[in-house]
This record gives C-alpha cells, structure tokens and sequence, in this order.
C-alpha cells in the first residue's frame, strides 16, 4: 500500500539553469585517489 | 597492480557495466554504475560524459549540463562533452524550454505540497507536454492518480516511464501497486456480477423443496395486459407532466425572447424617428433663419438703393423727389460711412428742400388745391414752423379750414396768433377762432 505523503517526500525540487553554476562549484569531487592520498600523506607524517 | 592501478581498473569496470545497463534502457541501473565509477576515479571522462548522456535521456537537463561541464573543466580539449554543451547552448530556445520545464515542475511538486492535486496534475502534463522524457515527472504524476484511485491513468503514465527507464525502481513499485488495485477492482466488479446471478429463491412446499430463480418470471396475458397498460399510463403521466410543459416553457421562452427583441427593435426605431425628427425641425428652423437673414439683406439692400435714388435726385437737383426718398430712408440699416454720407446729403437736401416744397405748396394753395397745400406745408412746418415769416401756417390753417378740418384748422390758428400778434394775419386767425366758437365747433 503507498502512503501518499511518505512517497511525495523522495520528490525534491530540481535545480534550474542559473543554479547549476553554483552546484557544480559545490559538488565534492573526491574520489578514491584523493583518499589514497589523503591516506599516504597521512602516513608519511606519521612516520 | 598497484593500488592506484585498481583503483582505475574498477573505475573503468563500472564505466562499462554502465554502458551495458544503458544499451538496454536500464538509466537507472547505469546512472549507480557510472557514479561508482567516478568515485573510483572522477578523471574518468567517458564515464563522466556517459552519465551526462544518461542524465539527459531522463530529462535531468542541470545534472546532465553540470557533468559535462565538470568533464570539459577537467580535459579542455578533445573532450566530446564540449560537443554536447555546444549543442544545447547553441539553442536558446531549447535552453529556455528546458528551463521552463524545470520550473513548472517545481511548481507542480508545491501544489502537491499545499494539497492542489488538480492543479498539480495539470501542470504535470505540460511538464511532461514540454519535456516527455522527465521520468520523476511520470512517477509524481501517477503517484496523483492513485492517489485520487485512477489506477488505469497512473498505470499508463508508469508504462510510459519504463519505456525510457526499465530499470527504476520507483517506476516498478508503482506500476505493481497500480496492477494490483486494478486486479481487484476487476475482481470485485466480477464478484457483483456473480453475486447477481447467483440469487434464487426456494422454499418448503410439503415435503418438496421448490427452487425458483428470481430471474425468471411468471407472465400470464392479464399480467400482460395490465403491465402494457401501466407502462402507457405512465408514459402517458410523464409526456403531460413532464415533456409538454418543457416544450411549453421552451416555446414561451422562444416567444419571449422574440416579443423582447421586437420591443427592442420598435425601442430603437422609435429613437430613430426622434432623432430624425429633431433633425427636421433644427433644419426647418434653419431655413426660417436663412430667410429672415435673407429678408434682412434685401432691407438693407432696398435701403441702399434708396439712397442712390436720394443721390441721383440731389445730382440733378430734383430736390423734391430727393427730399421724399430720404424720408423713407432708415439710417440704422446704413454702415458707418453710410449713416455720414446720408447727414451730409441730408442738411443740403433739407437747405433746399423745404424751400421747394413750400413753393410747391404755395401754389397748390393758390390754385385752390388745399389737400396738396397741406401735404405741402405739413412738411414745411415741420421743419420749421415759423417758416416765411408765419405764412406756412397760416396757409396750412386755411387749408385745413378749406378741407374742413377744423381741430387742425383752429390749432394751427392758436399758433398764428401766438406767434405773431399783432398782425393783421393773427387778427384773420383770431376772428375765424371766434367764429368756430360760435359755431360750436371743437
């Protein structure tokens, strides 16, 4: 059985044009290199 | 291999697994695989310009806009996303198309949040008018429909979004739970029927039991005969009560509608004949003033012309004649210099004038002709009374004495021995007042 209400809250708004300037400059673009990295550095100061 | 080596490995893994998923519709299958792709390595760019790809075949314009541009920022050149943004840019209709979209679903998804699922669902079908590819668009859309129980719309709207995306879940939850309300509501409207047909009636009669559908009736001819007189009766009842008076009240509505519109007619021609009418008498009234005018013109005219007559008379000293028209004459049809000519012409005509007619008089008088003599002297004494010394009065007093006017003759008498006493001629006047006192005479 759906629940209305609860279904309608997976629905949000989607960005217009103007704003998709300001999202991409806000998307985290790490990935698992960045981390492998983050990881060595870590590493390296440590030793 | 190195980690960083599997790391690229399974990116690109994934990248394919996606391709796969997409060749077959699964967007939504592809969209987890790209994305988990770009975890493992986000300078993968064929993933990345595939999950744009795919965002943009789910009407995703922004995330699909968004990746390409990530992809273009991260490898400028001999990038095949510069190719996909330059196609849609390039199109400025398109963009505002895209943009419109956008903003007509977020308003559709407030109107589902302030409860106006009317209103919700018709801006959806222009959402989806606009972009027919905007899957999120059908789910809400069919997620109204079953909300209000049209399971049969909400079920083609889902078919249709799993035409684009056979893969998403969402699409596959619903579309069930729509084929599932629509089984029942078919095994329901089944049952009905069943339940219809099913209905019997029995009963004990002795030792028997009689089972009798209740379908079946038992018709004999007066149970005829009575049912077709009902039914006609009631026909009958129905055309008299009902049918003749509507077409009665139809009729009468017609006729009124004709009776107000030949009154509004009649209304119109009526202010039309007014109108005209008024027409008429300011015209007519018109004429009269343009004939008074003309009246008008033609005094002046006839006044002028007068006085050309007064002139010519003065120009060859026919001062009698002149003198006689400038009586006529009306100095207030004249213009100014009209008026300045008529005084100068006047005091010479007026210098001569009396003196000619006084000799005209004078003869009349003599001759015995005393009505001339005392339209003669009249004039003379009126422009001056005492003229020759008194004679022109005592010539006109004779003269009306003669004409047997005697009130005249006996005023003009008075005013001969008022003004010159003394005179034998005053005493003739006093002796002819005594005599018409005598004689009674007023």
């Amino acid at each position: 059985m759906i629940d209305f209400e609860e279904e309608l809250k997976r629905f949000k708004p989607s960005l217009e044009v103007e704003e998709a300037e300001d999202a991409i400059y806000d998307r985290d673009l790490t990935d698992m290199t960045d981390i492998m990295q983050e990881i060595f550095k870590e590493a390296r100061k440590q030793h | 291999m190195n980690a960083y080596n599997k790391i690229i490995a399974m990116s690109n893994a994934l990248y394919n697994d996606g391709l796969e998923k997409a060749k077959v519709r699964d967007l939504s299958g592809a969209v987890q695989s790209l994305r988990k792709s770009l975890r493992y390595d986000k300078g993968n760019i064929p993933a990345r310009n595939l999950l744009g790809l795919v965002y943009f075949e789910m009407g995703e314009a922004v995330d699909a806009l968004s990746e390409w541009v990530i992809s273009r920022s991260l490898q400028p050149k001999g990038n095949l996303a510069e190719h996909y943004l330059e196609e849609i840019q390039s199109n400025r209709s398109r963009l505002s198309t895209i943009n419109q979209t956008i903003k007509k679903y977020n308003q559709a998804l407030q109107y589902c949040y302030q409860g106006s699922h009317d209103l919700a669902i018709i801006q959806l079908k222009k959402v989806l008018n606009m972009n027919a590819k905007l899957i999120k668009g059908y789910q809400l859309l069919a997620l109204l429909y079953m909300e209000e129980g049209k399971y049969g719309h909400a079920r083609k709207e889902l078919r249709t979004a799993a035409e684009i995306d056979n893969g998403n879940l969402l699409t596959l939850r619903y579309l069930r739970e729509a084929e599932q309300k629509l089984g029942e509501e078919a095994h329901a409207a089944k049952e009905g029927k069943k339940d219809k047909k099913k209905k019997a009636m029995s009963y004990q009669s002795g030792n028997d039991v009689i089972i009798q559908p209740t379908n079946v009736r038992d018709f004999t001819p007066l149970t005829i005969i009575i049912n077709l007189a009902v039914g006609v009766g009631l026909g009958m009842l129905i055309t008299w009560f009902l049918i003749l008076p509507a077409i009665q009240q139809d009729k009468v509505a017609d006729a009124k509608k004709a009776e107000v519109e030949a009154s509004d007619a009649l209304v119109e021609r009526n202010q039309e004949i007014k109108a005209l009418e008024s027409k008429i008498k300011g015209l007519e009234d018109t004429i009269e003033q343009m004939k008074g005018d003309s009246a008008d013109a033609q005094k002046v005219v006839d006044n002028y012309e007068a006085f050309l007559k007064v002139y010519a008379a003065f120009a060859q000293q026919n001062i009698l004649e002149a003198g006689d028209t400038m009586e006529g004459i009306d100095v207030n049809l004249l213009g100014a210099q009209g008026r300045a000519s008529y005084q100068a012409l006047k005091a010479q005509v007026d210098e001569q004038y009396t003196e000619v007619v006084y000799k005209q008089a004078e003869e009349d008088y003599n001759a015995q002709r005393y009505a001339e003599a005392v339209t003669g002297l009249e004039k003379v004494v009126a422009a001056e009374e005492d003229y020759n010394d008194g004679y022109a009065i005592y010539y006109l007093a004779n003269s009306y004495r003669e004409t047997g006017d005697m009130v005249n003759a006996k005023k003009y008498y008075q005013r001969m021995v008022e003004l010159h006493p003394g005179t034998q001629r005053a005493g003739r006047s006093q002796q002819y007042l005594n005599q018409m006192e005598q004689q009674g005479q007023p």
